[in-house]
């Protein structure tokens, strides 16, 4: 049913579909991590606007995604573009909620005792309250790129790659190993990248895993 | 907050003082809200000077204003109406951030920040200040050390690996970085259980005894505000400074009835807080060592008002009370006569506690012995009721910096 012979000869190729689905969804986190971290400042800064601001992504996040590329390819065209707008949107309700967590569960009393030592308010966001929310955040970004790798696979549809090329190709041409090919691929990339994020999280959080006494 | 250490390592040399500065309030009013002066937390017309290098305890009720007060100094509560002056200048008139790093401030839950090692803690303040990395790490290691934490074990672990007690100090350490001439502190140890506050509070008096800083220290407990004030302000809810004087002051002649209920029924019990065994003449009982002569003991005794033998070793630390009736005609003294009821005083220990050890023991005197545990003489239960009749009695030297660390 998987033919070995098949993919030993098309390695090149499924290293490029691998690579473009790696460069779809960096950029896609990448992207929405930066939305959010500015939308979440606010967000948390400026209570009213939270609101606002969560209903909007939650909506972005419940348009199926098929129905979104529709929607989007009459404007953008069948473009990385048009894959990366439905992909970022779908990071912002995930990402900005973490990031907004984050800062809020920066204790109380650690806040204050930055105030009172004369950190300005940039020094107190840098210094202390984005360290502190950096698991919480790393949580966010971790769940936003394993749904993102997920997603990535339905942009094969508009041509933009990706391991979901393979499985689409498998589709049209009855070809079960391209499709077994795009499926086990995108799940252990997915797998990868998560380990691999909360590797880099524990290497930038060493207080979280200090031990009791 | 121990300056002393291993002989072949000399203490280091009193801390580079940033000197004190006088922190005075003029008419400081903070009204919240719809101007209802008895919100919680409302300060209404407070006037008060501290003079540098005295501890100024801010007590009260909770709601009473104190917290309020405390963070008006270092502006994280500006005031309605009214000014802080520290050593002559307006605090609103400085650089709120300049202003902030000057004043040390330790609060309750240390406000430690969780990510960063003990040694970056430390460091805050003088890594705001653009020192050299050299100079952080040599102040952060004399700091560690001065309030009893061995920089080698504790510079790099981080705040949730310590105690209750260890993370207080560190908090200590941190507000003092810097070296500023004006500490706020808002129970700084309320959060920790009774046996290691009295260890710090001892420890931070001795600390202070060297520093000689501007304190202002909140607390609600009366007790802890007399035994750490030189300078005690009761507050009572509305914001209104009910009295400001000395501990012995307030004890002696409380200015209100709310003061008089604030600091208890019992405030000739407390005033004894303010004086220490050290401050008393002990009495000379008279001692033996187990073997000598029981018939020149009976003599000795003979005329002595204690009437009691005290057994001690060779190195005249104390064994136990031998009750002359007990003393056999002649011969070699018995150790096994020797009762050890009475409890160790020292110098340093409150009169206070010594009444409340003497009774908790049922003896009538304690034994008082220096740091090697020799025998100094004996205290007994009239002679600190005395000092709870002498009226008008000059406040004993409260804490002796040179003096033996009672808490290791």
């Amino acid at each position: 049913m998987i033919d070995l012979r098949w993919i030993g000869g098309h390695l090149g190729a499924i290293g490029d579909s691998l690579l473009q689905h790696v460069l779809l969804t960096v950029t896609a986190v990448g992207i929405g991590f930066a939305i959010s971290l500015v939308l979440g400042l606010i967000a948390q800064r400026v209570r009213w606007t939270y609101g606002p601001i969560a209903a909007t992504t939650g909506l972005l996040y419940t348009i199926p995604s098929l129905a979104l590329f529709a929607f989007l390819v009459p404007f953008t065209g069948l473009s990385f573009l048009t894959a990366e707008i439905g992909l970022v949107s779908y990071t912002l309700l995930i990402l900005i909620r973490n990031v907004v967590a984050g800062l809020d569960g920066v204790p109380p009393d650690v806040s204050e005792a930055a105030v009172a030592m004369g950190l300005t308010s940039r020094q107190r966001l840098v210094r202390v309250e984005l360290p502190l929310a950096t698991p919480v955040i790393v949580a966010g970004i971790r769940i936003a790129t394993v749904t993102t790798i997920g997603l990535v696979t339905v942009t094969g549809i508009i041509g933009q790659g990706g391991l979901g090329q393979q499985i689409f190709l498998g589709l049209q041409l009855a070809f079960p190993t391209r499709i077994y090919v795009g499926v086990v691929g995108s799940i252990l990339l997915a797998f990868l990248a998560d380990v691999g994020l909360l590797a880099i999280q524990r290497r930038l959080t060493p207080w979280t895993q200090a031990g009791g006494r | 907050m121990s300056v002393t250490s291993d002989p072949a390592d000399p203490p280091a040399p009193p801390t580079s003082s940033g000197g004190a500065a006088t922190v005075a309030f003029e008419h400081v009013t903070k009204v919240y809200g719809r101007a209802r002066k008895d919100t919680p937390g409302a300060v209404d017309d407070l006037s008060l000077s501290v003079p540098a290098g005295k501890i100024c305890i801010l007590v009260g009720p909770s709601g009473c204003g104190k917290t309020t007060s405390l963070k008006m100094v270092n502006r994280l509560i500006e005031p309605t109406s009214g000014r802080i002056l520290i050593d002559g200048v307006d605090a609103a008139t400085r650089d709120v951030t300049e202003l902030r790093r000057g004043i040390g401030y330790v609060i309750q839950s240390t406000g430690l920040f969780p990510h960063q090692t003990i040694g970056q803690n430390v460091a805050v303040v003088p890594r705001l200040l653009g020192w050299s990395a050299a100079r952080q790490t040599e102040r952060t290691e004399e700091l560690l050390g001065l309030v009893g934490l061995d920089p080698a074990r504790y510079r790099d672990r981080y705040p949730s690996q310590l105690s209750g007690g260890e993370r207080q100090r560190v908090g200590v350490a941190r507000a003092l970085a810097a070296d500023p001439p004006v500490m706020l502190m808002d129970e700084p140890f309320g959060a920790v259980d009774p046996i290691v506050r009295d260890r710090l509070q001892n420890e931070f008096l001795r600390l202070q005894a060297e520093l000689a800083k501007t304190i202002l220290f909140v607390t609600h407990d009366i007790d802890e505000a007399i035994k750490m004030g030189d300078l005690v302000a009761v507050m009572q809810v509305g914001g209104k400074l009910a009295q400001f004087g000395t501990p012995a002051e307030i004890l002696a002649a409380p200015a209100s009835n709310f003061v008089a209920r604030f600091v208890g029924a019992d405030r000739g019990l407390k005033r004894l807080s303010l004086f220490r065994v050290g401050d008393l003449t002990p009495a000379r009982p008279v001692m033996a060592r187990p073997g000598d002569d029981v018939e020149e003991i009976r003599r000795n005794l003979a005329d002595d008002p204690i009437g009691y033998l005290l057994v001690v070793d060779e190195e005249r630390r104390p064994i136990g009370w031998v009750d002359p009736i007990d003393l056999p005609a002649t011969g070699p003294l018995a150790r096994e006569l020797a009762t050890p009821m009475s409890p160790f005083l020292e110098p340093q220990t409150t009169l206070k506690d010594a009444l409340s050890m003497l009774l908790g023991a049922d003896v009538q005197a304690g034994i008082v012995i220096d740091p090697d545990q020799r025998v100094l003489g004996s205290v007994t239960v009239d002679a600190i009721t005395e000092v709870m009749r002498t009226k008008g009695q000059r406040r004993g030297p409260r804490h002796d910096p040179a003096g033996p660390d009672e808490s290791r």
